[in-house]
C-alpha cells in the first residue's frame, strides 16, 4: 500500500468514526436522581393555551422546593400530542408527568401510569370527574381542569333584537329567536345568524353529538366506552339542531373552519351565535378584548326529550404520572400535583393565571374571571349539565366516522338516515374486533 | 482508479452507507416488520401475519383516496410537464427577460408547501368568492367546498408550484440542443412546429424521463399541500393516499395496518415509477 493510499484510508476511517460517535455523546440521565439527590421531572403536556403560565409557576414551585428541578415541553394540539408523546416514549425520554384524555388512553398506557390514590388531589376531586380514570381501584389521572361549551351569543345584538336570552329554555324558543334573528338580521349588521364549522369536525363530530349521545350512555364516559353499539336515541333532536344551525349559517358550512367561525364572523360581530365553549375567551379577547369581556354568554344547547337547558360540562385532560420511573421521582411528581391543585398558592394560580374552571372542591368560584367560565361555573353548580362522553366512543369514531359523514349530509351527499346507519355500522365494527 | 476490493473504498463509501441505512434501509426494514404485526404505537402485541395487507384491499377510504390520488397525478403530470415546457420554450427563446423570467417561474418552489397550501386557501375561498361576487360569476363561489373544486384546487395549486422547477430541467435539456441541428433543419424548410416535433422532442427525451419522474413520485406522495389546502374536506373526498396512511396511524392509532397500508403503497409508486423509466428510457436517443 502506498502512503496516498494509506493517508486516504486513514481519512475516511476517521470520517465514519466520527458519525458513528456523534450519535453516542448525549449520554441519557432523565428522570434518574443525582448524587445530591435532586430530581428532575420532565412534564409533557399539551395545553398551548397556558404555556407561559405553567413554565412561570414550575419556576416558583423550584425555587420552593430545593433539589426539584422541572422541565416543560408543551406539544399542541390532540392528534398531535399523542403521536408526540408516543415517539417521546419510544426514543427512550420517557417523561415523568404526561396527559392522557380518558378511558382509551388509560388502556394503551395502563402499564405506564402510576396509581394516584394517595394524593389529596384525588381526594378533592370533583364527583365523576375520575370515572374515566379509574381502573380496577387503581385512579390513573388527575384532572385539569372543566370545559363546558353550548351557543356561544352575542349580547348586545340579542338585545337590540329584543330577545332575552334568559327565555331561550328549550329547542322552541331557541328556534324562534333565530328566526327573529334572521328576519331582522340586515339591521342588526349580521351576515347570518350561525356560523357552523363544518370543516372542524371535532365541533360537529365531538361536540355536537356528545350533547345527544351522552344521554342514552347516563352522562358517563365508562359507559360510552363499553357500548358495544350506539342507539342515537335522541338522533332526531341531534338532526334538528344541525339543520337549525346550518339553515341559518354563514355558507358553505362543509369549508367553514374554527378562525373563520369564532375570530372572523363571531369576534367581528357578523354572526350572534356559535356552538364553541369557553377556550374561545382567549381568541376572542385576542380580537376585541371589550367583547369578550362584556359582550357574550353561553346558552344551551337545547336536546329535545332529554333536558333543554344544561350544558356539556366535562375534563378535556388528565396528568398521568410514570410508573416506569423511580420511587422517589414518583413521589415528586405527586406531590408538585397536589401542590398545584390543593396548595394556597397553586389554587390561586389556578384560578388566576391558568383562569381554569376548578374541577376539585375548596376553590372560590368568584375569583373565576372570564364570563363564559363563570356561567358554566353556575351551570355546574345548578347541576344543568350533560356530561362528557366523546372521550369514550372508539378511536377515531367521533371525527372520522361522524365528523366525515356529517360533512358529507352538509354537502347534501347523504341522507340524515344514511349519516345514522353508516356510523351505527362503523361503532360496532371497532367495538367487536 | 479505485478498485473495489480496497479497503479505502469502502471506509470512503461508509459514511453514505451507514447514514442511508440509519434512515431508509433500517426503518424500512423495521416498518415491514411492524406491518406483520399488531402494533398500537406503544406496545408490539403479536405476529398476525397477511391480516393488515388483506384489510388494505377492503378498506373503502383507503381505496377511494388510492383513485383520487391516481386521478389529481394523472392530471397533474400532464398539466406540470405542459406548463414546464411551455415555459422553457419561452425563456430559451430570445426574448429580452428571459433570465430575470426564469426567476419569477422559478419562484413558487422555493415557497414551502404548507405556507402555499394556505395562501392558495385565501385565494380559492376569498378572492374567488370575492371576483364571483363582483362579476356575478357563480361558479367561483364556494371553492374547496366541494369535491370537484377541491380537486382542481388541488391540481391548479400543485401546477403553479412545479411548472418552475420542471422547467428548470427543460432548460438544461433544450440548451443542450445543437444549434447547428436546428440551423440544417431550417434550411432544409423545416417548419418551426416539425423543428420542434421531429428534432427538439427527441434530443430532450431525458429531460421527460427525469421530469416524469420527478412529477410522479411528488404528486403521489403529496401530503402538506393536501393537509393545509383542503384537510381532505369535504367528507375526505379530496383525501389522498399519504393523508389516508397518516390518519390510520395518529387518528385511529392502528400504526401496524397504516404500515401495511404504507407498505403497499410504497410498491405501487416504486412499480408505477420504474415501468415508466424503464419505457421512457427506451424512446430516448443517442446524438
Amino acid at each position: 500500500m502506498n502512503k496516498k493510499k494509506l493517508f486516504s484510508g486513514i481519512g475516511a476511517g476517521i470520517l465514519s468514526l466520527s458519525l458513528l460517535l456523534t450519535g453516542c455523546s448525549s449520554a441519557d440521565k432523565n428522570g434518574k436522581e443525582d448524587s445530591k439527590g435532586n430530581v428532575t421531572l420532565d412534564v409533557f403536556q399539551f395545553k398551548v393555551e397556558f404555556k407561559k403560565q405553567f413554565e412561570e409557576v414550575a419556576k416558583k414551585y423550584e425555587k420552593e422546593h430545593k433539589g426539584v428541578k422541572i422541565n416543560i415541553t408543551t406539544v399542541g394540539g390532540g392528534e398531535d400530542y399523542g403521536a408526540a408523546l408516543k415517539s417521546k416514549f419510544a426514543s427512550g425520554k420517557e417523561p415523568a408527568i404526561y396527559n392522557i384524555g380518558g378511558p382509551q388512553d388509560v388502556q394503551d398506557w395502563q402499564k405506564k401510569l402510576a396509581d394516584l390514590s394517595d394524593t389529596k388531589a384525588a381526594d378533592v376531586a370533583l364527583k365523576g370527574t375520575l370515572d374515566g380514570v379509574s381502573k380496577d381501584g387503581k385512579i390513573l389521572g388527575l384532572p385539569y381542569n372543566q370545559e363546558g361549551y353550548g351557543f356561544i351569543y352575542n349580547k348586545a345584538v340579542f338585545e337590540k333584537a329584543g330577545i332575552d336570552p334568559k327565555s331561550i329554555k328549550s329547542y322552541k324558543d331557541l328556534e324562534n329567536a333565530v328566526k327573529t334573528l334572521d328576519a331582522k338580521k340586515n339591521d342588526l349588521g349580521l351576515k347570518a345568524v350561525f356560523a357552523l364549522p363544518g370543516k372542524e369536525t371535532w365541533v360537529t363530530g365531538l361536540h355536537l353529538s356528545n350533547t345527544f349521545l351522552a344521554p342514552e350512555f347516563d352522562n358517563n364516559v365508562l359507559s360510552a366506552f363499553n357500548a358495544k353499539k350506539v342507539d342515537f336515541k335522541y338522533g332526531d333532536a341531534f338532526k334538528k339542531v344541525l339543520d337549525l344551525q346550518n339553515d341559518y349559517s354563514v355558507q358553505p358550512t362543509v369549508s367553514l373552519d374554527y378562525s373563520q367561525q369564532v375570530e372572523e364572523l363571531f369576534s367581528l360581530q357578523k354572526v350572534a351565535l356559535i356552538q364553541q365553549g369557553n377556550w374561545v375567551y382567549g381568541s376572542i379577547a385576542g380580537i376585541d378584548q371589550k367583547f369578550a369581556d362584556n359582550g357574550i354568554g353561553i346558552l344551551p344547547i337545547p336536546v329535545e326529550g332529554y333536558k333543554e337547558d344544561a350544558i356539556p360540562v366535562g375534563i378535556p385532560m388528565y396528568w398521568g404520572v410514570n410508573s416506569n420511573k423511580d420511587k422517589n421521582t414518583i413521589a415528586e411528581a405527586k406531590k408538585f400535583l397536589d401542590w398545584l391543585y390543593t396548595s394556597d398558592e397553586g389554587k390561586d394560580t389556578v384560578i388566576n393565571d391558568f383562569k381554569f374552571i376548578p374541577a376539585y372542591d375548596g376553590y372560590d368560584a368568584s375569583k373565576i374571571s372570564d364570563p363564559l367560565s363563570k356561567e358554566i361555573y353556575q351551570y355546574a353548580q345548578d347541576g344543568k349539565t350533560i356530561g362528557w362522553t366523546f372521550m369514550g366512543y372508539p378511536t377515531g369514531w367521533g371525527q372520522d366516522q361522524l365528523g366525515v359523514q356529517i360533512q358529507k349530509y352538509l354537502s347534501k351527499e347523504a341522507k340524515w338516515e344514511d349519516v345514522v346507519k353508516t356510523t351505527k355500522e362503523a361503532w360496532e365494527k371497532s367495538r367487536n374486533k | 482508479m479505485m478498485r473495489t476490493k480496497d479497503l479505502s473504498y469502502w471506509l470512503f463509501l461508509a459514511p453514505v452507507l451507514l447514514a442511508l441505512s440509519m434512515v431508509v434501509i433500517i426503518p424500512l426494514l423495521f416498518g415491514v416488520y411492524y406491518s406483520f404485526t399488531n402494533w398500537n404505537g406503544i406496545d408490539v402485541g403479536g405476529f398476525i401475519g397477511f391480516e393488515n395487507y388483506l384489510n388494505v384491499f377492503k378498506d373503502k377510504e383507503f381505496l377511494d383516496s388510492l383513485w383520487f390520488t391516481i386521478k389529481f397525478s394523472v392530471v397533474s403530470i400532464i398539466l406540470i410537464n405542459f406548463f414546464g415546457l411551455a415555459l422553457a420554450l419561452i425563456v430559451t427563446s430570445k426574448i429580452r427577460t428571459n433570465k430575470f423570467l426564469r426567476t419569477i417561474f422559478f419562484m413558487p418552489n422555493l415557497i414551502g408547501g404548507l405556507i402555499l397550501g394556505f395562501i392558495w386557501q385565501f385565494i380559492f375561498i376569498k378572492v374567488f368568492a370575492g371576483v364571483g361576487q363582483v362579476f356575478g360569476i357563480e361558479s367561483l363561489e364556494g371553492w374547496l367546498s366541494t369535491t370537484q373544486t377541491g380537486f382542481w384546487g388541488l391540481v391548479i395549486l400543485m401546477s403553479w408550484q412545479m411548472a418552475g422547477y420542471i422547467m428548470v430541467i427543460y432548460i438544461a435539456y433544450l440548451e443542450g440542443v445543437p444549434t447547428e441541428l436546428i440551423e440544417a433543419a431550417e434550411i432544409d424548410g423545416a417548419n418551426p412546429f416539425q423543428r420542434l416535433r421531429f428534432i427538439i422532442f427527441p434530443l430532450v427525451a431525458p429531460a421527460f424521463t427525469v421530469s416524469m419522474f420527478l412529477t410522479l413520485s411528488n404528486t403521489f406522495k403529496l401530503y402538506d399541500q393536501n393537509l393545509s389546502l383542503t384537510a381532505g374536506g369535504p367528507y375526505n373526498s379530496t383525501q389522498m393516499v399519504a393523508m389516508q396512511i397518516f390518519k390510520t396511524a395518529f387518528g385511529q392509532s392502528e400504526m401496524a395496518y397504516a404500515q401495511a397500508k404504507a407498505v403497499i403503497f410504497f410498491l405501487i409508486v416504486a412499480a408505477i415509477s420504474l415501468t415508466q423509466v424503464y419505457i421512457n428510457k427506451k424512446r430516448e436517443v443517442e446524438m
